[in-house]
């Protein structure tokens, strides 16, 4: 496995944070109200050691949209949201008229499309740094156990990843969520192959 | 105003381009796949087609790609979550006019779209 030293982190970071930065702006102009970003957390992790991820601990229910991506890496990138920030941020975007028989599909479509939105915001423009293309997968919009959620899209409990999260929030609003990325342990070295070209230049 | 097809899988943005379109005085047809918007285009001819990428069944480039093959004339404008440089090139690349990113400001929208009525025949 590949050995990161500081400056890899560094420039890891820094590359997550213009992804991540791009996808407040967008959230931005969705909300119209500010997003205070906090610094991505990185870590190569086994899958047991997920549990520690935000939103709330691993039993806790959580909404979450995945954006599953492949190219030269690979991985699965996630939108968590507890349930009470969900249910708040779906109630700015959609208008009080909806009918309530709608509420359940309106919000499921609604926080796809938003997670669809950011999560390729993130991983776009990681990709346009690398100068790489990703395939993305339909987002899927799930809620339940965190645990349970996460062992759904990792299947393989052999295998360590690279996890990267950070936290944002609707400051007025009292929003918070997190984007957790997970690379599979296949796509490291290719990644920060592309990492370390980019800075180089 | 125009006829604008909008083939996007997503009701969320459905709705919410649909309601910048309309309110600018355009008809709105919708499709939710690339397989729907051809199965539509073989019965209709809007003035202008607006399609996002990340779709089932059929995605924007397949649809792209259908429509090129079949000659088509109208212009088509892709709007879409993918910010990669390589997909705007390829989407450029298979006919369509211009590409935005999700969510698109209401100005840039309806902009983008009179720049593309403009080389259709309306």
């Amino acid at each position: 496995m590949t050995r990161f030293d500081d400056a890899l982190i560094d420039a890891l970071r820094e590359i997550i944070n213009i992804g991540v930065g791009r996808a407040a702006g967008t959230l931005n102009e969705l909300l119209g109200q500010h997003i205070a970003l906090e610094v991505p957390q990185i870590r190569i992790v086994d899958q047991h050691e997920l549990d520690g991820v935000a939103p709330g601990s691993s039993d806790k229910t959580v909404s979450m949209v995945m954006l599953q991506f492949s190219g030269e890496f690979s991985g699965f990138s996630t939108l968590l949201f507890t349930a009470d920030c969900a249910s708040k941020l779906v109630d700015l975007l959609v208008d009080d008229e909806t009918p309530s028989s709608e509420l359940d599909a309106i919000k499921t479509g609604t926080l796809t499309e938003v997670g669809n939105i950011l999560l390729n915001a993130v991983m776009g423009s990681i990709a346009n740094l690398l100068k790489s293309h990703l395939n993305y997968t339909i987002p899927r919009y799930q809620e339940g156990s965190l645990r349970v959620l996460l062992d759904s899209i990792w299947a393989n409990d052999s295998e360590s990843a690279l996890e990267i999260t950070t936290r944002f929030t609707v400051q007025s609003s009292q929003i918070t969520g997190e984007f957790l990325v997970l690379f599979e342990v296949g796509s490291f070295n290719t990644f920060i192959s592309g990492l370390q070209a980019a800075f180089d230049e | 105003m125009a006829v604008i097809l909008h083939t996007d899988d997503s009701s969320f943005s459905r709705l919410q381009i649909g309601k910048v379109l309309k309110k600018a005085g355009h008809e709105l047809l919708h499709a939710d796949s690339g397989k729907a918007a051809l199965a539509l285009l073989a019965e209709k001819t809007p003035d202008l087609i607006i399609t996002d990428i990340l779709m089932p069944e059929m995605d924007g480039i397949g649809l792209l790609e259908a429509l090129k093959a079949q000659g088509n004339s109208i212009p088509v404008l892709v709007v879409t979550a993918d910010v990669q440089d390589d997909t705007r090139a390829t989407c450029l690349a298979l006919g369509a006019f211009e590409l935005i990113n999700k969510p698109p400001k209401d100005e840039e929208l309806l902009a983008t779209v009179a720049q593309g009525l403009g080389r259709g025949k309306v």
